[in-house]
C-alpha cells in the first residue's frame, strides 16, 4: 500500500504538479504569472488549436459511433456470418498504433496516393487528407472498437424479456428502441464516446502527420517545448494543463450522467440473434463488412508497402525484402529498444498492478478508493503531456535521468500501469470472498491461501492485462518522442520520423514488425481469456 | 467433538451493533443452530468464531481454551459456505484433500481420507471432476466431505442450502443431519429459515438486532415462545395487540371477554395463538374454556395437506385459522360465515413493554 502510494506520487503526482506549476512561470522573468493563460486562452493563434482539438475530438467522437453503434447493433441482434472474424479485425485496428493509420492514409489519399490517382483520373474529386478530414477519418476508423466492444457487450446482457415487455405494453419498434434499449445501454456507449474523444484530443501522431495546417494543442504543445527558437516551457505547460483540465471536464460529465442511470442488468435470459430477411442481411452484411474492412485496410497497405522494392526512400516496381534489410541495417538498436522497454515495463507493471488491483478489489479502506481514482489520471492525461511533465520534473537533482533508458521505461509503466490494476481488479471481484475464505479455514495461511488459490484464479487476468500493456507500451509514440535521445529511439518515433522524411519503405517494415507484435499478443489474450473481446477494453 | 463457549461477545459497526452481549454454550456434539431474519447478526457471530471477524470485546472457548487470539487458519474449523466456496481450479479430490495437504498430512493419508470423505457424502465416483461439471447440490457435497475431512473440532455452516432448489435442500438436510449425528461433530448452522432449523436442530437460538431472544429445543421454541419477536418469526401467529386487562385479569378480544387470572394487575397485555390452534366449529373438538367468535371467511389458501381460512370478526378483527385435512370436509366458501373459538390454555401472552413471555398457564 505504501509502496503503491510511493510510486503514484513519484511518477504521477509529482510530474504533474511540476507542470501545473511551471505553467504559472514566465519564460524570461522566472517571476510567478497568469501570462502563460492569457496567452493561451487570448490569443488567436492558441484559440485556433483549442478550437481545432475540439472539433476533431467531436469529429472523431461522432465518427467512431457512427461506425461503432451500427457495427454493436447489427452483430448483437442479427446473424451475421463471421461475426467473430470482424471482432477479431475490430480488436486489430483497435492495437495498431493510430499514426501507422494517418500514414497508410496519406499513401492511398495523399497528393501522389495510389488510390487518389486513378480516381482523379475518373474524374473522381477526393477531399484532401491534410486537416481536419484526414484526423477526423483516422480517428473515426481508429477509434470505433471502443464504441462497437462496449456497446456490444451491454447489448448482449440486456435480458430480452425486457424488451418483449415493453413490446407486450404496446410499445412498437421504434418507441422500444429509444424508450428501453437506448437507455439500457447508454451508460455503455457514452462510455465508449468519452474514451473516443479523450483519445481524440490526446492524440499527437495522428494530426502531427496529417494534420497539415490544422494545429491542435497536443500538438503545439510539443512544437513549444521542443522548438529552438521559440520554445516556451511555461505556455507549453499551460496549454497542457488546459488539454487536461478539457479531458477531465468531459470525463466528469460523462462519469456524473451515468450515476444518474445507473441501471442493473440480470441475465437470467440471454438474447439469441436473428436472422433477417435475404435483402436486409444482405445490406447488414455489406454494412457491417465496409466498416470493419475500411479500418483494416491501412494494416494492410503497410504490409503491402513494406515488401515493395525501394531504392532509398522511392519505391520501385518489383516486391522484395529492401525495406527489412535497410532497418536490420541501420536501426537494429530501435527494435531492441522497444522490445526492451516494453518488456521492462510490463514486468513492472504486472507485479505492482496485480498488489494495487489485489488492494483496490478487496480492501475497503479509504486509500484503496484514492488509489482506485488515482489511476484513472493516468488515462486521461495525454501522452504529450505526461512526457513535458517527466522532461521537467526528473531533469535535475536529486533524479536526473532524463535522456536515459529508465525514463522512457517509467513513463510506459505509469502510463500502462491501470490495464493491469483494472483487469485483476476485475477479476478479482468475480473470485468470491468466500473461496479464500474456505481455503483459510482449512488451515491455510492468508499468505499461503493467496498463492494457492487466488493467485492461480487471478492468472488469466493478469496475463490479459499484462498483453494489453504490452500492445499499448510497445506502440507508444507520443511520450517517447518527448523523452528519446539518439540510442533510446524507439520504433514509434523512428516510423515518425520516417514518415516525415517521407521514407515510407522503412516505416512500413517496422509498423509491420509492430503490427506482427501487437497481433501476436492479441492472440494470446484472445486464448487466456476465453474469447472475449471486451477484455481490450 | 468440542464445546463452544461464547461470553460477552460484542460487535459494532458504524451506526449498527451487530453483536449486543452474546452469551452462548455448545455443548459437545450438539446441532445448534443461529436463526433470525436477514441483519439479525447470526452470520456475523458465525464468522467471529470461524476468525474472519473480530469482537469488540468478549472471548471465545474451545473446550476451555480461548481461541479468539488464535488467527483463523489455525483454530481448526470446518466451514460450509451458501455459495459452497468450491476452488473452480481444483478437481473434486483436490478441493477436499486442500486441507489435509495444508496439515502435511502423507500422500497415502490423504487420498485413503479423501476416498472415504467422497464416499460418506456419496460422491465416490466423481473424485476426478472438476467443480463446473457438478451441480450445486453436488457442490455443497464437495464442500462438506472438504469441512469434515479435517476432523475439525467444530462445524460452520452459513445458510448452505440456501442456493439449492426445494427438493435437493430437504434431500440435503437430511443427509447433513445423519452425517453430523453419525460423526458427533459440534456444528454451528447459520439459517434465516424457521422450518429448516426446526428439523435439523438439536438447539435453535433466535436472535434479532444482535440479541439473543431465545435459546431451546425446537418443541420449546414453538410451544413456548419466549419473546414476541420469536413467536411470530417462527411459525405463524395471530397477534392481538395492547389489549387493556380488568381487575380480575379479564380481556376483550373481537367483543367477547375472557378472564386470565394471572393477568390481573397488568395494565395491558399483547395476546397470540397459533393458527392452528383456532378451534373451527364443526371440528369436532373441545374447546375447554374459550372465547367464542364468529366472522366471515374473505380468503382461502389452499395447499393440498393443510388451508387457511382469513375471517374477519368484530371489530374488523382478523383471524387467521387452520384447517388440517383440508379433503375430509368442504371447504368453506369466501363470504361464508364461521363460528369459531380461541381456547384460553392455548393463547401465548406477551409484556406491551418489552415483549417478553408472559406465564398465563400454571
Amino acid at each position: 500500500m505504501v509502496l503503491a502510494i510511493a510510486v503514484l506520487g513519484v511518477l504521477l503526482v509529482w510530474p504533474l504538479s511540476s507542470i501545473f506549476t511551471a505553467s504559472f512561470i514566465d519564460n524570461t522573468t522566472r517571476e510567478p504569472t497568469l501570462g502563460n493563460y492569457a496567452r493561451v486562452l487570448g490569443q488567436p493563434y492558441f484559440q485556433a488549436a483549442l478550437g481545432n482539438s475540439l472539433i476533431v475530438g467531436v469529429g472523431g467522437m461522432l465518427g467512431a459511433m457512427l461506425l461503432g453503434v451500427p457495427l454493436a447493433a447489427l452483430t448483437a441482434r442479427y446473424v451475421i456470418v463471421g461475426r467473430d472474424f470482424l471482432a477479431t479485425l475490430a480488436v486489430l485496428a483497435l492495437v495498431s498504433p493510430p499514426f501507422i493509420g494517418a500514414y497508410a492514409w496519406i499513401m492511398m489519399l495523399g497528393r501522389n496516393g495510389f488510390v487518389r490517382l486513378p480516381l482523379e483520373e475518373m474524374g473522381i474529386e477526393v477531399p484532401s487528407i491534410y486537416g481536419y478530414f484526414g484526423i477526423i477519418l483516422v480517428f473515426s476508423l481508429k477509434f470505433y472498437p471502443f464504441v462497437f466492444l462496449l456497446a456490444s457487450s451491454s447489448l448482449r446482457t440486456i435480458n430480452p424479456s425486457v424488451e418483449e415487455a415493453a413490446e407486450g405494453l404496446g410499445a412498437g419498434p421504434w418507441r422500444r428502441f429509444f424508450g428501453v434499449t437506448l437507455p439500457l445501454v447508454f451508460p455503455a456507449v457514452s462510455a465508449g464516446a468519452l474514451l473516443t474523444f479523450v483519445l481524440s484530443l490526446a492524440d499527437f501522431g495522428t494530426p502531427a502527420i496529417v494534420g497539415g495546417k490544422v494545429r491542435v494543442l497536443a500538438t503545439t504543445a510539443y512544437n513549444l517545448f521542443t522548438s529552438e527558437m521559440t520554445g516556451n516551457p511555461g505556455l507549453a505547460s499551460a496549454t497542457s494543463v488546459v488539454l487536461i483540465v478539457l479531458s477531465l471536464v468531459v470525463v466528469v460529465l460523462q462519469r456524473a450522467s451515468v450515476r444518474r442511470r445507473n441501471v442493473a442488468g440480470n441475465l437470467i435470459r440471454k438474447s439469441a440473434p436473428k436472422q433477417l430477411g435475404p435483402l436486409a442481411s444482405a445490406a447488414a452484411h455489406v454494412v457491417c463488412y465496409s466498416i470493419v474492412l475500411a479500418s483494416s485496410l491501412p494494416s494492410l497497405v503497410v504490409m503491402y508497402t513494406s515488401f515493395r522494392k525501394t531504392s532509398g526512400p522511392v519505391f520501385k516496381p518489383g516486391y522484395g525484402l529492401d525495406s527489412y534489410e535497410r532497418i536490420l541495417r541501420e536501426v537494429p538498436q530501435v527494435i531492441g529498444n522497444s522490445a526492451t522497454y516494453s518488456l521492462i515495463s510490463v514486468a513492472l507493471i504486472v507485479i505492482l498492478g496485480s498488489l494495487i488491483g489485489y488492494l483496490v478489489a478487496r480492501s475497503e479502506s479509504r486509500i484503496a478508493g484514492f488509489l482506485d481514482s488515482a489511476l484513472f489520471i493516468p488515462y486521461i492525461v495525454p501522452g504529450v503531456v505526461l512526457g513535458l511533465a517527466f522532461v521537467v520534473t526528473f531533469n535535475v537533482k536529486p533524479i536526473e535521468i532524463t535522456g536515459t533508458a529508465t525514463i522512457i521505461v517509467l513513463m510506459l509503466f505509469i502510463r500502462r500501469l491501470p490495464y493491469s490494476v483494472r483487469s485483476s481488479a476485475s477479476i478479482l471481484k468475480q473470485i468470491r470472498g468466500s473461496i479464500e475464505e474456505a481455503a483459510v479455514s482449512l488451515g491455510a495461511s492468508p499468505a499461503r491461501a493467496f498463492m494457492k488459490i487466488t493467485l492461480p484464479l487471478m492468472l488469466p487476468g493478469i496475463v490479459a492485462g499484462a498483453l494489453m500493456s504490452f500492445i499499448t507500451a510497445i506502440n507508444e509514440l507520443s511520450s517517447s518522442l518527448i523523452l528519446y535521445v539518439g540510442r533510446t529511439m524507439t520504433m514509434p518515433v523512428r516510423i515518425y520520423l520516417s514518415v516525415l522524411d517521407g521514407e515510407f519503405g522503412t516505416a512500413a517494415a517496422l509498423s509491420t514488425i509492430l503490427l506482427v507484435a501487437s497481433g501476436v499478443a492479441v492472440y494470446v489474450v484472445y486464448w487466456v481469456s476465453g474469447r472475449n473481446e471486451s477484455a481490450f477494453v | 467433538m468440542a464445546r463452544v463457549d461464547l461470553k460477552r461477545i460484542c460487535k459494532r459497526y458504524p451506526g449498527v451493533i451487530a453483536l449486543d452481549d452474546v452469551e452462548l454454550t455448545v455443548a459437545p456434539g450438539e446441532f445448534f443452530t443461529l436463526l433470525g431474519p436477514s441483519g439479525c447478526g447470526k452470520t456475523t457471530l458465525l464468522r467471529t468464531i470461524a476468525g474472519f471477524n473480530r469482537q469488540d470485546s468478549g472471548e471465545i472457548l474451545f473446550d476451555g481454551t480461548r481461541i479468539d487470539t488464535m488467527p483463523a487458519h489455525l483454530r481448526n474449523i470446518g466451514m460450509v459456505y451458501q455459495d459452497y466456496a468450491i476452488f473452480p481450479h481444483k478437481s473434486v479430490a483436490d478441493n477436499v484433500a486442500f486441507g489435509l495437504a495444508m496439515r502435511h498430512t502423507a500422500r497415502s493419508e490423504i487420498d485413503a481420507r479423501v476416498t472415504r470423505a467422497l464416499d460418506v457424502v456419496q460422491l465416490g465416483g466423481l473424485a476426478t471432476r472438476m467443480p463446473h461439471e457438478l451441480s450445486g447440490g453436488q457442490q455443497q457435497r464437495v464442500a462438506l466431505a472438504r469441512a469434515m475431512v479435517i476432523n475439525p473440532q467444530i462445524l460452520l455452516m452459513d445458510e448452505p442450502l440456501s442456493n439449492l432448489d426445494a427438493k435437493l435442500r430437504v434431500e440435503l438436510r437430511d443427509d447433513i443431519r445423519d452425517l453430523q449425528r453419525s460423526l458427533g461433530i459440534t456444528t454451528i448452522y447459520v439459517t434465516h429459515d424457521q422450518e429448516e432449523a426446526l428439523v435439523i436442530s438439536d438447539r435453535i437460538c433466535i436472535m434479532q438486532g444482535g440479541r439473543v431472544h431465545q435459546v431451546a429445543a425446537p418443541l420449546e421454541v414453538y410451544s413456548r415462545p419466549a419473546t414476541l419477536f420469536v413467536a411470530s418469526f417462527v411459525g405463524s401467529m395471530n397477534v392481538f395487540e395492547r389489549l387493556p386487562v380488568g381487575p380480575g385479569g379479564e380481556v376483550t378480544i373481537g367483543a367477547v371477554t375472557g378472564t386470565l387470572p394471572a393477568l390481573a394487575g397488568r395494565a395491558q397485555v399483547t395476546l397470540a395463538m397459533r393458527p392452528e390452534d383456532v378451534i373451527l366449529s364443526g371440528a369436532g373438538e373441545d374447546a375447554g374454556e374459550a372465547i367464542p367468535l364468529d366472522g366471515a371467511v374473505d380468503k382461502v389458501t389452499y395447499a393440498g395437506r393443510e388451508a387457511f381460512y382469513r375471517l374477519t370478526c368484530a371489530d374488523g378483527l382478523r383471524i387467521l385459522a387452520h384447517v388440517s385435512r383440508p379433503d375430509q370436509g368442504r371447504l368453506a366458501a369466501v363470504g361464508e360465515r364461521l363460528a369459531m373459538a380461541l381456547p384460553l390454555a392455548r393463547l401465548h401472552a406477551f409484556d406491551p413493554a418489552d415483549g417478553r413471555r408472559v406465564e398465563v398457564h400454571p
